[in-house]
């Protein structure tokens, strides 16, 4: 028995395998380099909130959340691109080498740039969250001992915040992983982008987009369920 | 700032090519929106419900359908509407449709999410009431439980349309022309001022979306307030 027309004869050949996989090794790469550094500009736009900052920052934090990711990557990849002097432009989009790394490609570094702000600025919504639900006897208590703002922050609320806030972290995480996927727009050759390609190259439409669709699975599924068996593991560690 | 970029084709980014021809930008955008949203509401309160009252056997495979749905990226079921629906029913279905589409499921299976949640939330003592009563499992739930419990999940709501109203600018990888396509247009055509083109476009989606926060906090004060 055949399979039915729309499905092709064929299966995908092992080349248009081994692009998907660089997809994913892109995706992955990009995902990890986003959360790491949306985390770190979160957690700081969450503790500027009850400073005098606040106004300024909620401008930035809502202009953040409400546009859409694919407008953001647009502006900094065709519009601050024009902003920058032609050098600047002509050096970027050359190849560099540091020693054993690579400077990435212009796509690389505007997806990451506006990944990172977009993805920082739902982040510092839950560390925010995170820091309103530890009780002000903490931050009391930690004064009390003589502990400069920072300290108290890095190291009596900050890590109690962020336990509280697991799990809504967690998925903002994942959908770093999921956002990537639009930087296919302006060419960064992640997986949509790879899948994309294997369905024009190949014309197996099912095909391509059922590889993608279970390696994004595979990475979507695989990160949460890392995620909250490392939140269990240090549980029970606490717990002994 | 050279605004005359935004002047010169402000009807464009507005109406795409109508009157003349089909409608577009910022008010394709809005309608889509508006048609992904109530479809995805409509969803996710028939799956959350589902997975409440069905079967258990049904529960689960609703489960890992909404599972499934949230776990992919917007673009990959974008990409499976639109270059397998036509294919598998032999039909030609317009991309603004099968992205509306892709939209709804992806909401609506969040949205399933959080309609379970919020009647779980509901306490015991008011299903048991109500079954003392003499109402059926259904009657509970229509007349006690799902009223204020979809009061209480209205910010998810308005979080969840928010969301949808951005994704709908995801139309741009198959060539709808909502407001991010046609201003991707604007910006091939001219080929100058990008900042200007885009940054405009920004600020749409920017009043749109909260406008839309904006009303869905008025609308979620609690009617002593009012």
């Amino acid at each position: 028995m055949s399979p039915p027309a729309w499905l092709g004869y064929d299966w995908l050949a092992p080349r248009f395998i081994g692009w998907m996989l660089e997809g994913v090794v892109q995706t992955a790469w990009l995902s990890l380099l986003v959360c790491v550094a949306a985390s770190v500009l979160g957690i700081v736009l969450a503790a500027l909130q009850p400073s005098r900052l606040r106004w300024p920052v909620n401008g930035w934090l809502a202009a953040h959340r409400y546009t859409p990711l694919l407008v953001q990557l647009l502006l900094w990849y065709f519009g601050v691109a024009s902003l920058l002097p032609e050098g600047a432009m002509l050096w970027l989009n050359a190849p560099h080498a540091f020693g054993p790394l690579t400077w990435p490609s212009f796509e690389f570094l505007a997806a990451f740039i506006a990944l990172t702000l977009y993805s920082s600025a739902f982040i510092a919504g839950e560390v925010e969250a995170g820091l309103r639900g530890v009780p002000a006897g903490q931050y009391a208590a930690a004064h009390a001992l003589g502990m400069r703002p920072w300290q108290v922050l890095r190291h009596i609320v900050l890590p109690q915040a962020l336990r509280l806030v697991y799990r809504p972290l967690l998925g903002q995480y994942l959908a770093v992983i999921k956002n990537t996927s639009l930087t296919m727009a302006i060419g960064v050759a992640e997986l949509s982008y790879r899948s994309r390609q294997v369905e024009t190259e190949t014309l197996l439409t099912f095909q391509a987009f059922a590889v993608a669709t279970l390696l994004y699975l595979l990475l979507v599924l695989g990160t949460q369920l890392a995620g909250v068996r490392l939140q269990t593991a240090q549980r029970g560690y606490g717990d002994a | 700032m050279h605004s005359e970029v935004i002047t010169a084709n402000l009807d464009y980014l507005l109406l795409g090519s109508w009157p003349q021809g089909q409608l577009g930008g910022m008010a394709l955008t809005l309608l889509m929106g508006l048609a992904a949203a109530a479809l995805a509401s409509v969803l996710g309160i028939a799956a959350g419900v589902g997975l409440v009252m069905g079967r258990p056997a049904w529960r689960r495979l609703l489960g890992v359908a909404c599972g499934t749905l949230r776990a992919i990226p917007v673009v990959m079921l974008i990409f499976w509407c639109y270059f397998l629906l036509p294919v598998l029913f032999g039909v030609d279905v317009p991309g603004t449709l099968t992205v509306i589409a892709a939209l709804a499921l992806i909401g609506g299976a969040f949205l399933a999410q959080t309609v379970q949640a919020g009647i779980d939330a509901a306490p015991a003592g008011q299903w048991q009431a109500g079954l003392a009563l003499g109402f059926t499992r259904w009657q509970v739930l229509r007349w006690l439980i799902l009223p204020p419990a979809l009061r209480m999940m209205l910010p998810s709501f308005v979080n969840q349309w928010v969301s949808l109203l951005k994704d709908t600018s995801l139309a741009y990888v198959v060539g709808v022309a909502e407001l991010t396509f046609v201003a991707a247009q604007v910006n091939n055509r001219e080929q100058v001022y990008p900042l200007e083109v885009f940054a405009f476009i920004a600020l749409c989606y920017l009043l749109l979306c909260s406008l839309l926060a904006w009303a869905g906090r008025r609308l979620g004060r609690s009617p002593q307030q009012a």
